[in-house]
């Protein structure tokens, strides 16, 4: 068995505190660049504009119906290959960039969903006022949905965070990347378990704030 | 007083299909300045449909709206700027839940109208002073009861000094005894000279304020008159039956 977790903690805690911020930066970029990118798609899929919204449904429904490692796969082969541009980049940018065109196709169904749930005679009173549309969804729209959409971002984040594991394959220096690390020193068990441990002591704390945060919503209600 | 020399809005042959359901099946109105009409009928007659078409909130499918002479066109920019001066009032309020009660008033003359803050407050609390909100106006719209949302959302209309004023049942979401200050802020616009049409189920309130009153049922309409005259003596056996239920 070798050296106890808590002997492996000790000795290596700098490589899992490493690993720990990389995992939440990762997943801190990918969603909030990823929730730039899927207002606009959000925004697509509610559009008037026919083409507009079917471009948008099918990426929405190919990022979502398709699992994320074989996208990180796709970026980090294919997409080189297919235009070696991407060549001159780091490989970490491409993996991220797969990360950030996930969840932003996740981020543009809960703003969708945020939009819908407003009350559509919210849109009715703002248009008859003589409000133009965009002034409708920003003013009057947008600032009732963000109290649907903050907490399910929030969520968005959580799940991202378990998600960049995969990203460990591609060399991001991640939670997942510091098994790869402890393994070239013939500890194979032991990091394991203490990345479980970090990945649920993140996740919980995380979502305790997301359950305080829907309370609060809630109260303004 | 009307003005039979100014149509304020026409509608020629106006017809909406919901899917393969024909609400409207072709209604050719004018209202004049300064006119006062009552819409009534039973649920599901299309009153409500062809308010709605009357600021395009519902795009008809046919035939078309004018509006102080001008056709109103779903895809113009100028629809807005049409809209600005058809107030709405509708049955659910449908005030800004987000916004205090005096913001609910300015956001739209701040927005569209280019009015300062001060000069688009300072006339949001004359009007709120006179459906008594004054005291409401830092509150936030949960605060308060259904009256005064729908006063609230009558003022919040009526700060784009609008031309004429459309009710969607504007009482019929409150309880019965908010529905008496909520009809006196109606009449009492009614008596500074507003167009309004009004869907209602008040007959009393039609009958009292309404130079005109229309019976829609199947989407046509049936029978118009004075209220003395549809009331009193009506000539379609449908507006006889309708009349017979709810008086």
């Amino acid at each position: 068995m070798g050296a106890s977790i808590i002997d492996v903690l000790v000795e290596y805690w700098p490589i899992f505190l490493k690993g720990t911020i990389g995992t939440l930066k990762y997943a801190f970029i990918a969603v909030s660049l990823g929730t730039i990118l899927g207002a606009f798609i959000a925004l697509a899929r509610l559009s008037k504009n026919k083409i507009l919204r079917d471009v948008s449904g099918v990426f929405v429904t190919v990022i979502r119906g398709t699992p994320l490692l074989v996208q990180m796969y796709i970026f980090y082969y294919f997409l080189p290959m297919a235009f070696p541009v991407l060549n001159k980049i780091d490989k970490v940018y491409t993996v991220l960039m797969s990360l950030i065109l996930n969840s932003s196709a996740y981020v543009a169904e809960i703003i969708r969903g945020g939009i819908n749930s407003v009350d559509p005679g919210q849109t009715e009173a703002a248009r008859s006022l003589g409000m133009t549309a965009k002034h409708t969804m920003t003013k009057i729209i947008l600032p009732q949905a963000v109290k649907n959409i903050l907490p399910a971002l929030a969520n968005e984040y959580i799940a991202m965070i378990k998600e960049t594991s995969m990203a460990g394959s591609f060399m991001l220096y991640e939670l997942m990347y510091t098994r790869t690390i402890l393994a070239n020193k013939f500890l194979v068990w032991q990091p394991l378990f203490i990345i479980a441990g970090i990945y649920l002591v993140l996740t919980m704390v995380l979502s305790t704030g997301v359950r305080w945060m829907e309370r609060r919503f809630s109260v303004s209600d | 007083m009307i003005d039979k020399d100014v149509i304020m809005i026409e509608t020629k042959d106006l017809k909406k299909s919901f899917g393969g359901l024909e609400v409207l099946k072709g209604i050719s109105e004018v209202v004049y300045k300064g006119e006062v009409v009552s819409v009534i009928g039973p649920s599901g007659g299309g009153k409500s449909t062809f308010l709605r078409c009357l600021n395009l909130l519902e795009e008809p499918t046919g035939g078309e709206v004018y509006f102080e002479g001008e056709k109103l066109d779903p895809k113009s920019t100028n629809l807005d700027l049409h809209r600005q001066k058809i107030g709405m009032v509708f049955q659910q309020f449908n005030v800004f839940p987000h916004m205090t009660v005096l913001n609910n008033v300015t956001v739209a003359p701040i927005l569209e109208k280019g009015l300062s803050k001060e000069e688009a407050e300072k006339r949001a609390m004359d009007l709120l002073k006179t459906v008594g909100l004054e005291d409401k106006a830092n509150e936030y719209p949960r605060k308060l009861s259904g009256g005064q949302k729908q006063r609230l959302a009558i003022v919040r209309a009526m700060a784009m000094d609008p031309d004429v004023m459309l009710f969607d049942e504007p009482t019929s979401a409150l309880d019965p005894e908010m529905v008496k200050g909520v009809l006196e802020v109606i009449q009492h616009l009614v008596e500074t000279g507003m167009t309004c049409v009004i869907v209602t189920h008040e007959m009393g309130f039609a009958r009292k304020v309404s130079d005109r009153v229309l019976f829609i049922d199947g989407g046509i309409v049936v029978e118009s008159g004075t209220p003395d005259e549809l009331f009193d003596h009506p000539q379609n056996p449908r507006t006889q039956e309708f009349l017979s239920q709810v008086l």
